[in-house]
């Protein structure tokens, strides 16, 4: 069909509030934050802005930091593979199961993700309060009393409580992605592999496992492009402390810009953050347009 | 017999996950009605007498009541303003042969890749000299935007996925493009709708960031921050705490429990693709 006069202008009426608004709080704040992170300013209008260069990248670049956000981010990433991935694939076989209460389990399962992030991090904190919190006196009962500590205020410990949180709240959400994938696999193909003599285990490892790689592939673009996006959950279990201990990037920029009031560094944390993000899409995509090729 | 003690197994796992994933909820829930002695002795133990005055004095003291009125108010007209421009858009993407519509396609894709924190600084500044801060019709603007661009994709791909025959048929009835949107393929499309309101919703009760840094005076909290500013300043009274997390959690479990049949049929029908 030929596009007519009037489909133009319907065209352009249709798309122009989601590109106004794209344009206003999507790509102008990126041009500005590009232009500000190569300037000093204390964030005060009519203050001018310094150009200074390159300094507010090496400086962020050569920050402890700056590297030790990036690990946290890195643990979250970890988290996400070594956790979260086998424990929602785990569920989502369970629930596309032949077993009872299903439905039931489908519903409790989902239920920490419509919570709120900052509603969960305050119930997690409560509930790791290492002198009345229910995990220590699990753990007292338990006869583990050298175990319990401050996890929250500990170094590398408090991370990992954030990313186990973390795995709690989003592990429902992934099941549902891997059962996305498992219900579409069709029935005949389990039958038939009973006849040639699969157990239960050969079935998950010859026919789900291969099967479901597109719902992988979902789950990985989106484990590894999130961890550079954690804000809420660390920032209300731990504003990210205690000394900049459990910072992710995003907090690092806010505490940077709105804290300290150094708003071109913070502008450089956002301009690194974003060739991070865009860079880890483009080589997930890449990845598995690659083994997409070599299969089919 | 081995078959029955692998489904033992099974079933013990499971229920184990569930205990976990509900426990923390129950916990809160009990707590909600201590006093801070009960809570010292123990997060298991029920209270001695049912306190609901914990709630009133969430209320009072942290505008508990105004924060989830407030949170409720930017969770509904995020949703609603995202799904009436995002539907917009995406008719015009999926069904429109213009020549700009192809590197459009690749404008919203690469939205969706910008991690939205990056912007947080120039958006406080345009705040700020627009005299913006503080109000809810910025922070709206802001919220729909970072949903926008997610949105668009999820339709966009589903509306692609529908037969282009019922269009024309439509026309031939004599619909308009108006009326095909919204009398023809918006109900086509309630799954995708439903499901991606649904975490549309949940962004804009408990987003956090850019509330944190738009929004400055106290009677205009959203709950996520009127929660953590609670916590900050009144550690004190630890069962009003436990109250407003729990009167926090209300309205999203009861939205939940309405819809929440129809968002795992979507999430099920692979509405979420990287």
């Amino acid at each position: 069909m030929k596009a007519r006069k009037k489909d133009y202008i319907i065209g352009i009426c249709f798309l122009l509030p989601a590109l106004a608004l794209i344009i206003c709080f999507i790509v102008y704040p990126v041009i500005d934050a590009a232009f500000l992170s190569f300037h000093s300013w204390k964030g005060i209008f009519g203050q001018p802005k310094n150009w200074v260069g390159l300094d507010n990248y090496t400086g962020v670049l050569t920050s402890k930091l700056f590297w030790n956000s990036m690990l946290n981010s890195f643990w979250f990433i970890v988290g996400s593979f070594l956790v979260l991935m086998p424990l929602s694939f785990a569920l989502a076989l369970l629930i596309t199961s032949k077993l009872k209460f299903t439905r039931f389990m489908k519903t409790a399962f989902f239920m920490p993700v419509i919570l709120g992030t900052t509603t969960v991090a305050l119930m997690w904190t409560y509930i790791l309060n290492p002198e009345w919190g229910a995990v220590a006196q699990l753990l007292q009962w338990l006869g583990l009393d050298h175990l319990v500590m401050d996890w929250l205020s500990k170094p590398t410990i408090n991370v990992w409580c954030v990313v186990l949180v973390n795995e709690w709240m989003y592990a429902g959400y992934n099941m549902l992605i891997f059962a996305a994938g498992l219900v579409a696999i069709p029935q005949d193909l389990y039958e038939a592999s009973v006849i040639d003599g699969c157990n239960g285990w050969q079935k998950i490892r010859y026919i789900t496992l291969p099967l479901c790689k597109n719902s992988f592939k979902i789950f990985s673009v989106l484990a590894v492009t999130g961890c550079l996006k954690v804000f809420d959950i660390v920032w209300a279990m731990t504003r990210g402390g205690p000394v900049n201990s459990s910072s992710t990037p995003a907090i690092l920029l806010y505490t940077q810009a709105f804290q300290y009031k150094l708003f071109g560094r913070s502008s450089a944390y956002s301009i690194i953050l974003l060739v991070f993000g865009v860079v880890l899409s483009l080589v997930m995509n890449r990845v598995f347009r690659q083994e997409n090729d070599l299969y089919s | 017999m081995k078959k029955k003690t692998v489904h033992g197994i099974v079933y013990f796992l499971a229920f184990l996950w569930c205990a976990i994933t509900i426990l923390p909820l129950l916990i809160t829930f009990i707590s909600s009605f201590k006093n801070n002695n009960e809570i010292y002795l123990g997060l298991f133990r029920l209270p001695s007498i049912w306190r609901a005055s914990n709630y009133a004095h969430a209320v009072e003291t942290a505008n508990a009541l105004t924060a989830v009125g407030n949170s409720l108010f930017m969770a509904v007209a995020t949703t609603i303003c995202v799904t009436i421009i995002g539907m917009m858009a995406s008719y015009i993407l999926s069904r429109k042969n213009l020549f700009f519509i192809k590197p459009l396609n690749i404008f919203f894709m690469i939205g969706v890749m910008v991690p939205v924190h990056c912007t947080l600084v120039p958006i406080s500044n345009i705040a700020s000299s627009l005299h913006a801060k503080d109000h809810y019709w910025f922070l709206l603007l802001v919220y729909t935007t970072f949903n926008l661009a997610q949105a668009i994709f999820l339709y966009t791909g589903f509306m692609n996925g529908i037969d282009r025959g019922l269009d024309e048929a439509a026309i031939i009835d004599g619909c308009g493009d108006i009326k095909l949107l919204t009398k023809v393929l918006m109900p086509i499309c309630k799954p995708i709708i439903a499901t991606e309101a649904i975490f549309v919703f949940i962004y804009g009760y408990s987003e956090l960031i850019f509330s944190l840094t738009l929004i400055s005076s106290d009677v205009k909290y959203t709950v996520s921050r009127a929660m953590l500013n609670f916590t900050g300043n009144h550690t004190i009274d630890l069962g009003a705490q436990f109250a407003f997390v729990i009167m926090a959690m209300i309205p999203t479990i009861i939205i939940y429990l309405l819809f929440h049949e129809k968002v795992e049929a979507g999430m099920l029908s692979g509405a979420v693709k990287g």
